[in-house]
């Protein structure tokens, strides 16, 4: 489905994608219904909390240099806003100029009686009150569940906003009701972007866009990059309004993933012409070769990549070969967002290992790519012809517990939402998975399996906590099947 | 109080962040009614980001929630409460469960009362607690969920247990300390001939509120916290309080804090004398083993400045001026403290050996100190006690600092904390080193 761009809000991931949370079944079952369009969702009778998509519009907004957030929301819906502050300022040391950084993320404060007379009053003072202390290059509004349900006609108030103060002053819809998927808060981010900060091309420029959470170990992509001849502009944390603005003139984009950026990649591609590359994701040695090509062919450079691939191929044969000794029938038990999940699995494959099971947060059976490539996982599914069991859960902890019981593993491979937590709870090591450019090429992939090695050399962490784990669930629970899908139930 | 349009720097939750005050009791399971993110947004300032805390063994992210939705908002969300109460029922080894519920069940008219109702005859008690985040901050959520849980307590026999008092006015996780803290005031009510029932933390939790009743009398270290819930509890069971204004921290108020106990319990005070004297002779000898260091070319700090809650300022102020001698530039309260207590905490604050003025303001806009200092003409070099807002706003000015208050910071504390003498003396060593730092 095409973006669009003229609405204020942004559509979520559900009706624009037709991604799901709800899945238990395999690999190759997955990504053939995804294509096919005959993928449904289960909806679950019992959950446990996992995240929202309010937060990630917020914390990808916050990121953006000389950018003040505004959250029009009782104070508690920001809270998280810390969490990415401090992870922010540990991230950006080497490219800043050693001064801590501060997200700018002011809550309208919503109050008992603003739910029954409206806050739209209240979000223009603070709009105001901002721009007086922060002198913001751009203000984002962002709404809420309460703002949204009670109706406050957030947009309107920011055009005014915007004409008062001559700086862009742009509303994303990140409200958490809106969507059972936290990335449409990607969305509701690149959306917002898209509607403020993009401008129509002059020229082309030798750029491509990188759009990701982070440019921390760039070294790792930009001499690829300047083989092709090429510059790397970094639509991540820390990035400058600059940068938004000069992205039109690349020539081709691509993401971490295509949770996180797959709607800006789309809408560059869609307004500009951008070509948007997301079938093949550049992680590991596959899928970096598979990557490179792709690129390299729309730029007539293949010769190039070629070279490169060989050079590459040749350098980490050794080690690669080291670590697929030792690493040759081990598994892995992977609980990852909706592109690394499958990225992590061929990377593990290339390794000799073996995922015993694979929880995805979701599961995206389109991308917002005007091509109609399909996309990584399911290009994949094609091409490796490998099968596994997959089930899709937003980070539903309760569920991923009673799954990795099921399938034993030498090692949980996860990253944040507390997976690895009962992992390491009940004796099995844990490793928290890198993502983007950390595990780009044959460089991310043998030091993901050195990972991998070191942490199975000495287990005495994981085995003391095992061995002292008291289940605080009934037997019931421990025995029951691990799905609490509502038609199961 | 400073209302501000400009409310930032979270330092605080939202209502429903008084779940971690049930989580901190064992074998009392919160059940959220709220988004599926509601829980990570408390999550990050109190427990993660606020001294890389968890809850243990029902960890937040297991905890059983509704994850309210939009077609909730069109149906309401009662049916799928009741039912997500049933499977964890079957499921947590849990000796009462309490419903916590949001804005979204809240602006909807969710009947929750009535679906904890529902459930009187299951094998554990389930009550419930409104917590909206629009209703207020998780300080009143801390007030509802106790008051929800010490609900299900009730006094089986006339009989008091002698010696036996119920330790209130920490509030578990906010207060990143709690812990090790309850485990010192423990340790030190044994001291002095008390036996304290703490409600929170390791081999504390539900099994203790069923005691709360038989307590010779309740003991409040804080401000204002929990007084309203040892109100409740006197004239439900007659327990009378005694009320300190703070956790004890440094040697004066340690000394302090025991005598008035002394008193107000009748113990044996030669006793008591005999702990405070050993107890502060000890903490001065570790203070004279530090003083080569101290006068070895080093420019302490002489100005501090706090940004934190009440509880902790006035525990952190006190120590700061009557122990260590520094002079209070500005304490900023950045929790919404009732108005009706804004003129007794200043008073708290005056009760110092410090002539000049302490100025105190009450605030919700924990961007406020950073605003303010901006533009401030600082004398010398103030050392800052705040949170891990503080840590940068610090940093960038190069003044020293000290994580005391929530979001604490980005790494686990295990235990610590700086309570009574003990903690006088880290948080003097602290301070040095802070100050030699910066």
């Amino acid at each position: 489905m095409a973006l669009n761009l003229d609405s204020p809000q942004s559509l979520n991931r559900e009706t624009r994608l037709g991604s799901i949370t709800g899945y238990a079944g395999t690999f190759q079952d997955l990504t053939k219904k995804g294509c096919a369009g005959c993928l449904s969702n289960k909806k679950r009778c019992f959950a446990t909390p996992s995240t929202c998509s309010h937060v990630h519009s917020i914390n990808q907004l916050a990121a953006i240099d000389d950018v003040a957030v505004i959250d029009h929301a009782p104070l508690g819906c920001s809270g998280s806003i810390i969490y990415y502050t401090v992870g922010h300022n540990k991230r950006r040391s080497d490219h800043f100029d050693g001064k801590k950084r501060l997200a700018v993320v002011v809550s309208s404060n919503m109050k008992e009686s603003d739910t029954i007379f409206g806050g739209t009053e209240k979000l223009r003072e603070t709009i105001l009150a901002v721009h007086k202390r922060h002198k913001p290059k751009a203000i984002y509004v962002v709404s809420s569940c309460v703002s949204s349900i009670i109706g406050d006609d957030i947009y309107s108030v920011t055009q005014d906003a915007s004409l008062e103060l001559g700086i862009p002053v742009g509303f994303a819809s990140g409200e958490g009701i809106r969507s059972k998927i936290w990335s449409s808060g990607f969305d509701a981010y690149c959306h917002a972007v898209s509607r403020t900060l993009l401008d129509a091309p002059l020229e082309k420029n030798n750029t491509v866009n990188y759009i990701a959470f982070t440019k921390i170990n760039r070294e790792n992509l930009d001499p690829f990059m300047h083989r092709l001849g090429l510059d790397v502009i970094y639509l991540t944390g820390g990035a400058t309004i600059e940068d938004y603005k000069s992205a039109s003139r690349s020539l081709a984009s691509f993401g971490q993933c295509g949770s996180q950026s797959s709607y800006l990649a789309g809408a560059l591609e869609q307004m500009f012409g951008v070509k948007y590359f997301q079938s093949h994701l550049p992680f590991g040695g596959v899928g970096f070769e598979r990557f490179y090509r792709d690129l390299a062919r729309y730029l007539g450079k293949l010769d190039i990549a070629e070279t490169v691939i060989l050079e590459e191929r040749e350098f980490y044969a050794d080690e690669l070969a080291i670590l697929r000794e030792k690493l040759k029938g081990k598994k892995a038990f992977v609980a990852l967002g909706a592109s690394y999940a499958f990225e992590y699995v061929r990377m593990l494959h290339e390794l000799g290992m073996e995922a015993s099971h694979v929880v995805a947060y979701h599961y995206d059976p389109h991308l917002d790519n005007v091509s109609d490539e399909p996309v990584a996982a399911a290009a994949d599914a094609i091409e490796i012809g490998y099968d596994f069991s997959v089930s899709v859960n937003d980070a539903q902890e309760s569920e991923t517990y009673l799954l990795m019981k099921r399938h034993p593993a030498d090692i949980f491979i996860s990253r944040s939402h507390a997976g690895g937590l009962w992992a390491a709870k009940t004796g099995i090591p844990t490793m928290e998975a890198d993502i983007g450019l950390d595990i780009i090429g044959y460089r991310g992939l043998v030091s993901f399996g050195k990972g991998i090695v070191s942490k199975l050399s000495n287990t005495n962490f994981t085995l003391n906590l095992g061995k002292r784990y008291k289940s605080p669930f009934t037997e019931e629970f421990e025995s029951r099947n691990p799905y609490f899908f509502e038609d199961d139930a | 109080m400073m209302n501000s349009v400009c409310a930032e720097q979270h330092r605080i939750g939202c209502a429903l962040g008084g779940f971690y005050t049930a989580l901190a009791m064992n074998g009392v399971l919160p059940i959220l009614h709220c988004g599926p993110g509601c829980q990570e947004q408390v999550q990050n300032v109190l427990a993660l980001i606020n001294g890389g805390q968890n809850a243990h063994p029902f960890q937040e992210m297991f905890l059983p929630c509704t994850s309210f939705s939009e077609s909730d908002v069109v149906f309401g969300g009662t049916d799928r409460l009741r039912k997500t109460v049933s499977i964890a029922l079957e499921s947590y080894k849990a000796e009462m469960m309490l419903i916590v519920s949001g804005c979204t069940p809240a602006i909807v008219g969710d009947d929750v009362a009535e679906v904890a109702e529902s459930f009187c005859d299951a094998k554990i008690p389930v009550r419930c607690a409104e917590l909206p985040g629009f209703a207020g901050n998780n300080l009143l959520g801390h007030s509802r969920v106790l008051r929800a849980i010490l609900g299900t307590c009730e006094r089986e026999t006339s009989e008091v247990t002698p010696r036996m008092v119920n330790v209130f006015g920490i509030v578990p996780f906010y207060d990143p300390f709690w812990d090790g803290t309850l485990e010192n005031f423990g340790s030190l009510l044994r001291a002095i001939g008390l036996e304290p029932n703490i409600l929170y933390g390791r081999g504390n939790g539900y099994r203790n509120v069923k005691k709360v009743p038989r307590a010779e009398f309740n003991i409040v270290a804080s401000p204002w916290i929990d007084l309203d819930v040892t109100v409740e509890l006197q004239e439900r069971f007659g327990t009378p309080v005694f009320h300190y204004p703070m956790i004890p921290v440094g040697p004066t108020e340690s000394s302090r804090f025991l005598r008035e106990l002394t008193a107000f319990s009748n113990l044996d005070s030669n006793h008591v004398e005999q702990y405070i004297s050993d107890m502060e002779d000890r903490y001065y000898y570790y203070v004279n083993r530090s003083l080569s260091w101290i006068h070895e070319c080093r420019n302490m700090s002489k100005e501090f400045i706090v940004i934190s809650g009440a509880s902790s300022a006035l525990s952190f102020t006190r120590f700061l001026i009557n122990d260590l001698g520094l002079i209070p530039e500005k304490i900023y309260i950045a929790e919404n403290v009732p108005s009706n207590y804004h003129e007794i905490i200043r008073g708290y604050f005056e009760d110092v050996a410090y002539d000049g003025p302490v100025e105190v303001v009450f605030t919700d806009d924990g961007g406020l100190a950073a605003a303010e200092m901006r533009d401030m003409n600082l004398s010398g070099k103030p050392i800052i006690l705040g949170s891990s807002w503080d840590d940068a706003l610090a940093q960038n000015l190069g003044l020293p600092y000290i994580p005391i208050s929530a979001p604490l910071g980005d790494y686990p504390i295990g235990s610590k904390n700086y309570f009574g003498y003990e903690g006088g003396l880290s948080l003097f060593c602290e301070y040095c080193a802070a100050c030699d730092k910066a």
